[in-house]
């Protein structure tokens, strides 16, 4: 019973894991043999698909990209949210309250359903062919999140904090940078890695507004690549997701952990 | 102290740059979506103001119902089928060997940090017809009868690409849910075990019941996130066959942006605007309204 439960658990762990497998077997493959044997292990390894890959999808310009907006994104968001929620929880304000309550409608609404305004804006604004045309809105939609777990990490902490500053003169920015800057530092890490996950694998707003190819990013960029390429090469079409997923393996074999707790952390604070 | 640090100064400077990012770009971009949804309007220009004909249009057209019953098909899918489901693996998952648990926690969480784009793309080829995984290991049983072609016969479609969708997301929520398990302080457990209770009734009476605010986050998370259900559909799809398997989203982008019906798309927005309210409202007002505290 012991080992029917725990084979059980194992082939169950590997279903999620098949399409790792799937990915990296087919790119090895050749094309005549991704259709007589899909599923199988490849009888011999074809390195081929994986320079086709490189010479025709360009990869490293939508990697670029990516990082840009990724990076951008987490930048912006990480300082203004850090601040407001600083501000909110710290600072005698007036409408603390109300701007809370404000700033938390942006869980409610998802990004999709104002795809078409936000297009119209970027153009009004003349942000079409930049990286602010996704990195601002992208920005202003993981705002709500980051404020309200900062917020909440915040409000634990003793109010006695920045007396000691307070009495040595210190104002509050620089209470702010090199008190409450290292002390929130674990939050910030995981609304870091949450950014992170979700802003490199974004979609629906990429794919409007990106439009141009040298703006766009990873999931995007192999969107249309796929659709160029037709569903006739499935080893080119495997090497390219392999190429485009690594990035994100790579994160997670390292910071699995970081990552598991970070995804965690929301359930557990709300 | 804070009176001291609490300038009007210091707090435009903090509250300022986020609450102009916020505005602009989250909440200011519904008005021009309702103002938009009263004309006609062609993407560059506006064709004159219209009224409600927008609105009074897509509730007459079907393809926008067929959406609707797309998008709570999916939204059913990942809260009668998700839900339990990834309850049932975090509750086994306490009880497995320390190795296995550590196996399965980074296995089952591998495809939720994979982008939308490669799962679609991964799962395009699972249903392929010919040669797909699914089909291949029917023929294997000799259940030829049961082959499908998945993704483009019309009552196939749409679970298949919820299938895939349950399969991304599911372990994600198992941990989630695992997560809240372990804050449960062991003591309850203690106590249960002295009454011998089993594992059944443990699981029902205390770790279910004492998960109600992980239940509420997950409920919230998943039920926002498959309203929005959009990308798989573009990838595997694109929506067909026809409009079949169409989504909300994916029905206001077609409408907007395949069609340039600007005003009508925008009016697909506003009224699903108004349901995403309706739905976090209902779930605010009814499902554990009292927050636990340990």
């Amino acid at each position: 019973m012991k080992y029917i439960s725990r084979i059980f658990w194992i082939a169950l762990g590997c279903t999620f894991l098949f399409p790792l497998y799937w990915m990296i077997s087919i790119a090895l493959k050749s094309k005549s043999e991704a259709y007589e044997n899909p599923f199988g292990i490849p009888s011999s390894w074809k390195w081929q698909n994986f320079s086709e890959a490189l010479s025709k999808y360009n990869y490293f310009t939508y990697l670029e990209n990516s990082l840009i907006y990724t990076l951008g994104t987490i930048a912006i968001t990480l300082a203004s949210g850090s601040m407001l929620a600083y501000c909110l929880s710290r600072m005698q304000w007036r409408f603390n309250s109300s701007a809370l309550f404000y700033v938390s409608l942006g869980l409610i609404v998802p990004i999709e359903v104002v795809v078409i305004p936000l297009f119209q804006l970027i153009k009004l604004l003349h942000l079409k062919d930049s990286y602010w045309a996704l990195i601002l809105p992208y920005s202003g939609f993981a705002i709500a999140s980051c404020v309200l777990m900062l917020y909440a990490f915040l409000r634990s902490l003793p109010k006695e904090l920045e007396e000691a500053a307070c009495i040595d003169g210190t104002n509050v920015y620089q209470a702010f940078f090199k008190i409450i800057f290292p002390i929130i530092m674990p939050a910030l890490v995981t609304q870091c890695v949450l950014i992170f996950i979700r802003i490199w694998n974004e979609f629906p707003l990429a794919f409007i507004i990106a439009s141009k190819d040298q703006f766009r990013p990873l999931t995007v960029g192999l969107l249309s690549f796929f659709v160029n390429v037709g569903v006739s090469d499935w080893g080119l079409i495997g090497a390219t997701m392999f190429l485009s997923s690594l990035p994100m393996i790579i994160v997670y074999m390292i910071g699995n952990e970081k990552i598991e707790n970070a995804l965690t952390a929301g359930a557990i604070l709300k | 102290m804070n009176k001291y640090f609490s300038t009007k100064m210091s707090i435009f400077v903090f509250a300022t740059p986020a609450l102009l990012l916020f505005t602009v770009f989250c909440v200011y971009p519904l008005v021009p979506e309702i103002w938009m949804s009263l004309q006609k309007h062609n993407g560059f220009q506006s064709l004159g103001f219209v009224g409600l004909d927008n609105y009074k249009a897509i509730f007459a057209s079907s393809s926008f119902w067929t959406a609707h019953k797309n998008t709570y098909l999916i939204v059913g899918i990942s809260l009668l089928l998700g839900i339990p489901l990834s309850m049932t693996l975090a509750l086994f998952m306490e009880i497995q060997t320390p190795r296995l648990r550590r196996f399965f926690k980074s296995a089952a969480m591998f495809p939720a940090i994979l982008s939308v784009t490669v799962v679609a793309q991964i799962w395009l080829a699972f249903y392929e017809p010919n040669w797909g995984l699914f089909n291949s290991i029917l023929r294997a049983i000799g259940m030829d009868s049961w082959t499908h072609s998945w993704l483009t016969e019309k009552n196939t479609v749409m679970l298949s690409i919820g299938l895939t969708f349950l399969w991304q997301y599911i372990g994600l929520n198992a941990m989630l849910f695992y997560t809240g398990i372990k804050t449960i302080p062991k003591s309850y457990y203690e106590a249960a075990l002295i009454d011998g209770a089993n594992f059944a009734q443990v699981c029902m009476r205390i770790t279910i019941p004492l998960l109600q605010n992980i239940i509420k986050y997950v409920l919230i998370l998943s039920t926002l996130g498959s309203m929005a259900f959009y990308s798989h559909v573009r990838v595997m799809t694109a929506g067909g066959p026809g409009d079949k398997s169409r989504t909300v989203i994916y029905q206001m982008y077609y409408t907007a942006f395949d069609t340039s019906e600007f005003g009508k798309g925008t009016a697909i927005a506003v009224v699903f605007i108004l349901e995403c309210l309706l739905i976090s409202f209902l779930i605010q007002r009814f499902v554990a309204r009292d927050k636990l505290e340990f």
